[in-house]
């Protein structure tokens, strides 16, 4: 069963979530062997599985600064092919531009993954299916969403780290905003910003849910992301089989609190874990790995006061 | 093969039609695509062998019969059947079948049924729904609360000017207030309720405001925490489309050169497409440095989109104007 299907359990009945940080300088090094040995850690069941890639890919992106990078992606999809899965697709549906090709081909990614006629879904384009929301956290009752996402068996959210201009920062469930069809709700998905966003992400996240999340945190953005940002080289890939515990985790290497970004404080308590402790850390200590994010005035009071009196340095 | 090439075979067939390559390709690959495509129920879906939808029906549509015309294709008039029949009770079309909501699709369906004698009440009611259809984001309470909002320098829009949201119930944005008032401009005035005029007014100049600093639209925020926002293809091909009939304006001065300048860059089909009409729409010659639609098409077989394909037919097939309302005579630049 995969975790669309499966049922919301509260925090306390979760087992504890696996996360896994390693570090990767550059884009240019072989990342299909460092994401393959991260993989196995997690005993994934990819066999005959059919996969589907979700990366962020927000916009025309010469520069490279505000998308999934391609090399992770492929990488990634060379990775689930390795492991067994029998269909590996990227798909997205981004939010502001309906030339969806136009950003694929911006970020190189048929250089990195290969023609893409057959392997890329447009899912702002996708057939889409009526599928009741579960946890009603905003007015939305249901959605329209592609039905490619839902009826694959293995979703894969791969957001890059970046702090967001209206939801504080944008990781991997953030991302699973990329999955709501323009088709049906435009460019920008703009119900989804009067339903408030915080919510929604956490209405999206509970019927969409992603079984994995690889965050592309190599260079990451700050200040008033996600696309108006500055890069900020923070040389992490991070892994692991539960969105939340993975963004939680992210937070905390950007010098961020969880519990202070909105919409990861409840989704703490229906569709994974934030806190520390319940989070089964491998590979790099956050410590050692943490890079402060600038962040905008409206989220100071995101920002980490941590163990010592900690602040993160970059907010003003 | 492309449009700079001064080989004599690849001229531009005439001033709204593509090159002799670019024509052959829209008669051997485009039309052959669109027919192939289209579903029992005689709509199309976004892509050949998926479900049918009112919005790449309409865009096929408008293909068939520009590319076809003065003929009316079968597959047409399966096609209007298909649209009429997708329109929900209060005039308005959805997205998808399912769908009980109406939403922006309404202005190209409107807008296409014009082409078709018995669908005059259809086009009435579905043109009187888009005038009762306000925006929530400028609504007399909105504005109010927004004069006090500590918040209200982060998006510096004038928020009395009131377009068209893509669905109901939420704010103004670029591309559906230009539908809007293109499916306005191609009506007959005998079909248009009596809002249209003060509608059509507020949207103009909603969209004149939204422009971005140095000309061109994006989807309709222009600045965001006081950083210009970057102007995108297609929300400028639709806006400048819709504001035709101003060509001296400022706005579309600037917009014009900024898409003439951006031509080259284009990165996607679809955005080639409407930058094509776009400029033929103006009187513009296209740029000798535009890339090639060929090419797009080799690269990625435009993402089998039926949409991309229909924009793709009218800019370089079409056999009339794609607009039947052109710029005021002697207004060319």
């Amino acid at each position: 069963m995969n975790a669309r299907n499966a049922a919301l359990v509260p925090s306390f009945q979760r087992p504890l979530s696996r996360v896994v940080i390693r570090r990767a300088a550059n884009y240019e090094q072989e990342l299909a062997s460092l994401i393959y040995e991260s993989l196995l850690e997690f005993k994934l069941p990819m066999k005959n599985k059919t996969v589907l890639l979700k990366p962020n890919l927000v916009g025309l992106d010469p520069l490279g600064i505000m998308n999934t990078h391609p090399a992770v992606i492929a990488a990634a999809r060379e990775v689930f092919l390795r492991l067994g899965a029998s269909q590996v697709l990227i798909g997205e549906g981004p939010a502001m531009d309906r030339d969806t090709e136009a950003i694929i081909e911006s970020v190189r990614l048929r250089e990195f993954a290969g023609p893409l006629a057959r392997t890329f879904v447009d899912l702002n384009v996708d057939d889409v299916e009526r599928v009741p929301l579960k946890t009603h956290a905003s007015r939305l009752k249901e959605l329209y969403l592609p039905k490619t996402a839902l009826g694959v068996d293995f979703l894969v959210s791969m957001p890059k780290l970046k702090t967001h201009h209206w939801a504080g920062v944008t990781l991997s469930l953030k991302n699973m905003f990329g999955v709501v069809p323009g088709s049906c709700y435009g460019w920008p998905k703009n119900v989804l910003h009067w339903a408030g966003i915080d919510r929604a992400i956490l209405d999206i996240n509970a019927v969409a849910r992603p079984d994995f999340a690889i965050v592309d945190g190599i260079v990451g953005m700050e200040g008033n992301g996600p696309i108006q940002g500055t890069p900020r080289a923070c040389g992490v890939l991070v892994f692991g089989d539960d969105a939340v515990a993975v963004d939680a985790t992210c937070c905390r290497v950007m010098g961020l609190n969880p519990g202070r970004v909105k919409y990861l404080a409840r989704a703490g308590t229906l569709l994974g874990h934030i806190d520390a402790e319940k989070i089964q850390q491998q590979g790099e200590s956050i410590g050692s790995v943490r890079q402060p994010f600038a962040v905008l005035d409206a989220f100071r009071q995101m920002v980490e006061r941590g163990e010592g009196g900690f602040w993160n340095a970059n907010c003003d | 093969m492309g449009t700079g090439n001064s080989n004599l075979a690849d001229q531009r067939v005439s001033d709204r039609m593509g090159t002799q390559t670019e024509v052959e390709f829209v008669k051997s690959v485009g039309l052959p695509l669109l027919r192939s495509a289209q579903n029992p129920d005689g709509g199309w879906g976004f892509h050949p062998g998926s479900e049918s939808r009112p919005e790449p029906t309409c865009w096929a549509l408008q293909a068939l019969l520009q590319c076809s015309w003065p003929e009316i294709p079968e597959a047409a008039v399966r096609g209007f059947q298909f649209v009429r029949e997708a329109q929900l009770r209060n005039g308005a079309w959805p997205s998808a079948r399912a769908e009980q909501v109406g939403c922006w699709v309404t202005a190209p369906a409107c807008w296409v049924l014009l082409a078709e004698k018995n669908s005059s009440n259809a086009v009435a009611m579905g043109l009187d729904w888009l005038c009762k259809d306000w925006p929530q984001d400028s609504t007399l309470w909105r504005r109010f609360l927004a004069r006090f909002s500590s918040q209200r320098h982060i998006l510096p829009i004038n928020n009395s000017y009131r377009g068209w949201g893509w669905t109901p119930g939420t704010s103004s944005w670029v591309e559906p207030t230009a539908f809007a008032l293109l499916a306005f401009g191609e009506c007959p005035a005998e079909l248009l309720p009596p809002a249209a005029e003060r509608r059509r007014k507020l949207a103009e100049a909603m969209l004149r405001d939204r422009m971005c600093p140095g000309g061109g639209w994006n989807c309709g925020n222009p600045l965001v925490y006081g950083v210009a926002g970057e102007p995108l293809i297609i929300p400028t091909a639709w806006a400048l489309l819709a504001l035709r009939n101003q060509p001296e304006r400022r706005e579309n001065v600037l917009s014009l050169e900024w898409l003439e300048k951006n031509v080259a860059n284009i990165q996607g089909p679809g955005s080639l497409a409407l930058s094509r009409l776009c400029l033929d729409a103006y009187g513009r010659g296209w740029p000798n440095n535009a890339p090639e639609f060929l090419r797009f098409h080799q690269r990625n077989e435009f993402l089998k989109n039926i949409q991309v394909a229909a924009w793709s037919c009218l800019a370089l097939g079409a056999k009339r104007p794609f607009l039947s309302v052109g710029l005021p005579s002697g207004k060319t630049s």
